[in-house]
């Protein structure tokens, strides 16, 4: 099951150790952006089957970026899984509290571990 | 005008008689008795010397030429230097309209010609004796005057300083938190006016976020007279939350006891440390993402396989960089539980799963270490944050089974303690008062569950038992290098109980184990 991922993290290494992990433990096929606005044109043009989302960003939050792909129809319908440095996994459902209306398949914490991230999506968007 | 009293015999007499007999005659008589006597023919001249220098009082003719008694008396009570003295008319004249008018020009007395010696002295005695009880009653008054200016400047001075104070100043009475007067730092804060706040207790403003906050004020100033530096939070009259720093005194005004609120209003100040807070989480947990991330996939292999000493290398680098997580995380955790970051999240539990829970997720901890893990779970419902609870009791765990030895047993259990569940029923926005409502009080005493975790190690010295559950703290200094941990775990347990209204605390016998406790209040949950 190959699936396509787009990662939208501002931090160079972040995405590179997440492509590698996701390539590597999973064989996905990874697409990365630096930025929300690079996120947003990227999961325009190519539709991956999962965005997975940094909420701390310079310029486009992750907040913002995640209000525009929800308010696009071209990609209303990608399940995003927002990442956050602010809670611990016990807290993550707290977190998604703040987000209703717009449509957030999961929440993660980091540091997450990458060899074991493309599982983890897998059981949060239900896929296994 | 000189305000000393007037000794009778030291006194300073003026006598005004046209007749040089009738001057001499006086003059003698008064100088005999210790006055000091100035005699004048004329009644300029008695003027000219008055107003230069007053005397105590005057003897004055009225039948003078050029000038007569009632005019000089009207000039002496024309001028500022000389009205107050008292003036006694000596005359022949004996008709009543005489004597009549001389009063009305200011006399203080009026003797007839001949007179008696004795009866003039008298008299002028008694005189001298009112204008001396005059002059002290003009003393005191002035005097009262001034304390009257003196105190009204320094209630102005308090005045200004309650009014004009930055900080939010309240005055209360002890009773019911009602309010007798605040200041305008208050009333901007609040968003309320004066007259909505005078007279309406700090409930009834719904001022506090958490409506038992000014019961707990009221009663620790009953008990101790004053509260210092605490965070509240409060609610302006549009609804925005705002954080306190708030010191209380109890004070008297008038026979009513009050309690004096004064703020400092730090909502500025939380939101830059929640900030704060946020951008290091951040800033700690990114490079740490790549680090872990990138030492896991060396781990596995893909990229090339290492020698076993590289191995071995690279697995040093990973323990420590999981310890340094966790290390992150757990003091991010406690500071953002210090500043009330994080609720807990209190739902239905059962203390059986807990336990079953924790034990499960410690056994390969305790088989890696050798030691037996023995459970004795309780089935109860508890209402209780279960992922907090279950933090709590595999830090404990972790903590026994470190420091056992192999062979050893580590024994966690719960029991019931004390007298019936009490019944409660929750709102649909309260998640976090739930055990301070009770809904009908038991005469037993509350339930509580008693949870131990009990082990065999080496014990925990008396004086330490208390100092392990501060940050940390832990019992010896090498521990933290050989055993691990990061020596807040007991700060974190403690602050999680403390937020369910239970208790944790260790009892220890050196050489032979340590039992850590936790109590927790058990309420029947009945939803309504």
């Amino acid at each position: 099951m190959n699936k396509s991922i787009l990662i939208v993290d501002d931090e160079e290494d972040v995405r590179a150790i997440a492509k590698l992990g996701l390539e590597m433990g999973a064989g996905w096929n990874v697409l990365t952006a630096n930025s929300g606005q690079e996120g947003l044109s990227i999961a325009a043009s190519y539709q991956p089957d999962v965005i997975l989302l940094d909420m701390m960003m310079p310029n486009m939050d992750g907040r913002a970026t995640l209000q525009q792909l929800k308010a696009n129809p071209a990609t209303q319908g990608i399940p995003v899984i927002l990442v956050t440095a602010k809670v611990q996994q016990s807290e993550r459902e707290n977190f998604t509290g703040l987000f209703t209306g717009l449509n957030v398949a999961a929440v993660f914490a980091k540091p997450f571990r990458p060899l074991k991230l493309a599982k983890e999506i897998s059981e949060a968007l239900g896929w296994i | 005008m000189s305000s000393q009293p007037i000794s009778p015999q030291k006194a300073n007499i003026l006598v005004i008689d046209d007749t040089p007999e009738n001057l001499n005659l006086l003059s003698a008589m008064l100088t005999e008795q210790g006055y000091k006597v100035r005699s004048v023919t004329k009644g300029s001249t008695a003027l000219r010397g008055a107003q230069a220098s007053p005397p105590d009082l005057i003897l004055l003719d009225i039948n003078m030429p050029q000038m007569n008694g009632y005019e000089v008396c009207q000039n002496l009570k024309a001028d500022f230097r000389t009205q107050e003295i008292p003036v006694i008319f000596i005359s022949a004249l004996e008709d009543v309209l005489d004597k009549v008018k001389a009063f009305e020009v200011g006399g203080v007395d009026y003797i007839t010609k001949p007179f008696q010696v004795e009866e003039v002295l008298a008299r002028i005695e008694n005189h001298l004796a009112i204008r001396n009880l005059q002059k002290q009653l003009q003393a005191q008054n002035t005097q009262l005057q001034q304390e009257i200016r003196d105190r009204q400047q320094a209630e102005e001075k308090f005045a200004k300083a309650f009014r004009s104070s930055p900080n939010p100043i309240a005055i209360a009475t002890l009773a019911e938190g009602r309010f007798i007067d605040v200041n305008p730092s208050f009333l901007s804060m609040s968003g309320y006016s004066l007259e909505e706040v005078i007279g309406q207790t700090t409930a009834e403003i719904s001022l506090w976020t958490d409506t038992e906050a000014i019961a707990y004020i009221l009663q620790q100033l009953k008990e101790t007279g004053a509260l210092h530096n605490q965070e509240f939070e409060v609610c302006t009259k549009s609804g925005d939350v705002k954080t306190i720093l708030l010191s209380v005194e109890r004070i008297d005004l008038a026979g009513v006891q009050c309690a004096l609120f004064i703020a400092n209003d730090i909502t500025e100040r939380k939101r830059l440390e929640n900030e704060f807070i946020s951008l290091v989480s951040h800033e700690l947990r990114t490079p740490l993402t790549s680090l872990m991330g990138a030492l896991d996939i060396l781990g596995a292999g893909q990229l090339g396989t290492l020698t076993e000493g590289g191995q071995k290398v690279l697995s040093i680098a990973i323990t420590n960089t999981e310890r340094l997580i966790r290390l992150v995380n757990d003091i991010l955790d406690l500071e953002r539980m210090k500043s009330g970051k994080i609720n807990m999240q209190k739902n239905k539990c059962n203390a059986a799963d807990l336990l079953a829970q924790a034990t499960e997720a410690m056994q390969a901890m305790a088989d890696l270490a050798q030691v037996k893990l023995q459970t004795k779970p309780f089935a109860i419902e508890l209402w209780a944050d279960p992922d907090r609870i279950l933090q709590t009791l595999t830090n404990l765990l972790s903590n026994a089974i470190k420091f056992s030895e192999p062979g050893k047993t580590v024994w966690l259990s719960a029991e019931l303690k004390n007298g019936e569940p009490q019944e409660h029923r929750t709102s649909f926005a309260d998640t976090e008062n739930v055990s301070q409502k009770l809904s009908s009080p038991s005469s037993q005493p509350p339930a509580t569950l008693l949870i131990a975790v009990k082990d065999q190690g080496r014990g925990i010295p008396g004086d330490k038992l208390q100092i392990i559950f501060e940050r940390f703290q832990q019992v010896d200094a090498s521990d933290s290098r050989h055993k691990g941990g990061t020596g807040l775990g007991l700060a974190i347990c403690r602050n999680i109980i403390e937020q369910h209204d239970g208790k944790i605390w260790a009892e220890s016998t050196l050489g032979q184990g340590s039992t850590f406790y936790i109590c927790l209040p058990i309420t029947h949950v009945v939803s309504g």
